[in-house]
């Protein structure tokens, strides 16, 4: 699946068949083609899993030694701890052994603090989980309405400023976003804090007020995106004959816009959200360090001077992991809005 | 004959580039930006390093043209003196990816179905890992260096550029002409040489401005959270994030290098803008290259010519 799939199955004519699929032929076909997707994704979680853990390997720290600290590094015991740790194994089996345990939650144990690495990803994650997520909102909503209003009123001031303001948004990187709003809403106008996160079960309104500032920083270039993409699909889709056709019957203009035109011009839209997740993750390393953040990419950062390379390694998978489901989900999402007569997606 | 035929189009093309006023405004720019790479510390007016004491926190002054930072050192001069790094280590990257993609992008369509099959599956698994994380990673295994840390974000860029190619190929090689001196019995090295390549070049350009904004993008990220510098050497990341630490003394301070970086890349991104608008035929259009790029089997994500593959 993708952009170009999208143009395609985007185009209204291949809606129109779906109506004559029974629910449960269209349940198994939409099962079939997610099974299709996953089988797809299995080489790929292994080689980019293969990859993270071979950084391990690469890296010429010799974690015996580390563990051990200088006293207790006797030829002797960095055997008996290489051997305990699974070191002494070659790569390809020490993999398989990381990847099955992984698989059941245990990342290994930090090389320095002793703590297991799911504890200390889970611990960050929800950070990261509530600006990306908040970020998603924002962009659906800023983005969204920015489209729909664009595509709407074509070639209006309205039209002209969106398109304007999209091309400045989206070269400007996240962190630098991020900068330019601590200085406008935390330091000069003291409404939002500089930095400092509270968790949701704390107290919603802190965590809302500690996780906007970060949020919206990471949520504008994806707007931008999100706004360019509806805007051209919806203007193409307004177009069509059957866009007319429903106007001329009568619907009203608003039942036209959301039930028939945006359902149909809503994909490309779908899909730039799903490409920019890996974007706005990496933004949320950024945004972290901008607004200092306890998040994922805090940890990632400090594990990676102090060169703690399973919690890199179990960072690393976990992000690639999301990247992974994010993409399955929207390729799923995609194949459920656009389905054709015969269930293949155009 | 083709030299001709194909000679022409390419200077046309170029020209109706540098008819967009915004192709105009950013070639100045990135040009300005190229002599700052090469006599940036020559030219700076002051040392990058030199302090001064007397002179914190000070707004643009004839003096100091952009202020001084929480030292006192002259932020023209720092920013100046950064640029070879961002500048070099960005292309650097770009320089990786480009010969990482674009042979075995053009290989995969000559080699048979098991190459590209495999070549896609790498493609794609590498486009899961996220490029600052993966760069920040791979400097924990490496050791802290601005250098590794680029060399991973260009092994990352190879996927955009592997797809571009391998989508251009597919495209031309099956044109008649190709297949005409296929017949007529030309090598496959000067196929690709003479055929490919030549109309492979527009795609590869247009991809090449826009990684190297994002490569600009990543060093500067990459700076700004102190990977691989040591701090009193400038740079442009590193101006960033010491200005962010004094913003009640200078609220305006980050103002100057933001702007300069998105100044930079904005220029990279209207470039690549410029030329896919104003390319002609030689460069696909983006949908038509992703369909290219999906024809033989279904993929996780495409080459999305991508404006911000890294940040």
């Amino acid at each position: 699946m993708s952009v170009a799939d999208l143009v395609l199955v985007a185009s209204p004519t291949t809606t129109a068949g779906a109506e004559g699929v029974p629910p449960r032929r269209r349940g198994r076909q939409i099962l079939a083609r997610t099974g299709s997707g996953l089988a797809v994704l299995v080489p790929i979680v292994f080689i980019s899993s293969f990859i993270t853990y071979s950084l391990g390997a690469l890296s010429n720290s010799d974690p015996a030694a580390t563990i051990l600290g200088q006293d207790g590094a006797t030829p002797q015991a960095v055997a008996r701890l290489n051997r305990s740790l699974g070191l002494d194994h070659p790569l390809v089996v020490q993999y398989w052994n990381w990847l099955v345990k992984a698989v059941h939650g245990n990342l290994g144990v930090s090389y320095f603090t002793q703590i297991p690495v799911s504890t200390s990803i889970s611990q960050r994650l929800p950070v990261d989980l509530s600006i990306a997520g908040l970020a998603v909102v924002l962009a659906v909503i800023i983005g969204g309405s920015a489209g729909i209003l664009a595509a709407v009123r074509r070639g209006g001031w309205f039209d002209r400023g969106v398109t304007l303001v999209c091309s400045v948004v989206s070269t400007l990187p996240a962190f630098v976003v991020g900068i330019i709003l601590v200085v406008l809403f935390a330091t000069t106008i003291k409404i939002f804090p500089a930095n400092g996160y509270v968790g949701p079960t704390t107290s919603v309104p802190e965590w809302l007020e500690h996780v906007i500032l970060p949020g919206l920083a990471l949520s504008l270039q994806v707007s931008a995106d999100v706004a360019r993409q509806l805007r051209t699909s919806l203007v193409g889709v307004l177009e069509q004959n059957y866009v007319v056709g429903a106007t001329v019957r009568g619907l009203p203009r608003r039942r036209v816009l959301f039930r028939h035109a945006l359902r149909n011009a809503a994909g490309p839209a779908i899909t730039v959200l799903g490409y920019d997740f890996p974007i706005m993750l990496a933004g949320a390393v950024a945004a972290e360090a901008v607004f200092s953040l306890p998040g994922l990419g805090q940890l990632l950062l400090e594990s990676a001077q102090t060169r703690d390379i399973p919690v890199v390694q179990g960072l690393l998978l976990v992000i690639s992991s999301f990247v992974v489901v994010v993409n399955l989900v929207v390729n799923t999402t995609l194949n459920v809005l656009y389905r054709t007569k015969d269930g293949t997606s155009a | 004959m083709s030299a001709v035929a194909n000679g022409r189009p390419a200077r046309g093309r170029a020209g109706s580039v540098l008819r967009l006023r915004s192709a105009r405004v950013a070639l100045v720019v990135l040009a300005g930006i190229a002599v700052l790479a090469v006599l940036g510390p020559t030219l700076a007016p002051q040392g990058p390093l030199a302090l001064n004491t007397n002179s914190l926190f000070q707004g643009p002054s004839w003096h100091h043209l952009l202020g001084t930072d929480y030292l006192g050192r002259d932020v023209l001069s720092r920013l100046m003196a950064g640029t070879p790094l961002s500048v070099l280590t960005a292309l650097e990257a770009v320089g990786i990816g480009m010969v990482l993609g674009i042979a075995p992008g053009i290989a995969s369509t000559f080699l048979g179905r098991g190459f590209d099959f495999v070549a896609n599956r790498v493609a794609d698994a590498l486009m899961t890992l996220p490029s600052i994380f993966f760069a920040v990673a791979v400097t924990a295994a490496l050791g802290n260096g601005l250098v590794q840390a680029m060399v991973p974000i260009g092994v990352l860029l190879a996927p955009a550029y592997f797809r571009i190619t391998r989508a251009a190929t597919l495209e031309y090689s099956r044109a008649q002409y190709v297949e005409a001196a296929e017949l007529m019995g030309a090598s496959k090295f000067h196929l690709v040489k003479a055929h490919v390549l030549r109309k492979v070049f527009p795609n590869i350009v247009v991809t090449t401005a826009s990684l190297t904004a994002g490569a600009l993008l990543a060093v500067s990220f990459l700076t700004f959270v102190g990977i691989g510098v040591q701090p009193p050497e400038p740079t442009w990341g590193g101006v960033l994030s010491s200005d962010l630490d004094y913003l009640s003394q200078a609220p305006w301070a980050p103002f100057i290098p933001g702007a300069l970086i998105a100044v930079s890349v904005g220029a990279l991104n209207a470039l690549a803008d410029a030329f896919r608008d104003r390319g002609g035929r030689g460069v696909l259009a983006l949908p038509q290259l992703a369909q290219l790029a999906v024809r033989t089997g279904p993929t996780l994500e495409d080459a999305n010519g991508s404006r911000r593959s890294v940040v």
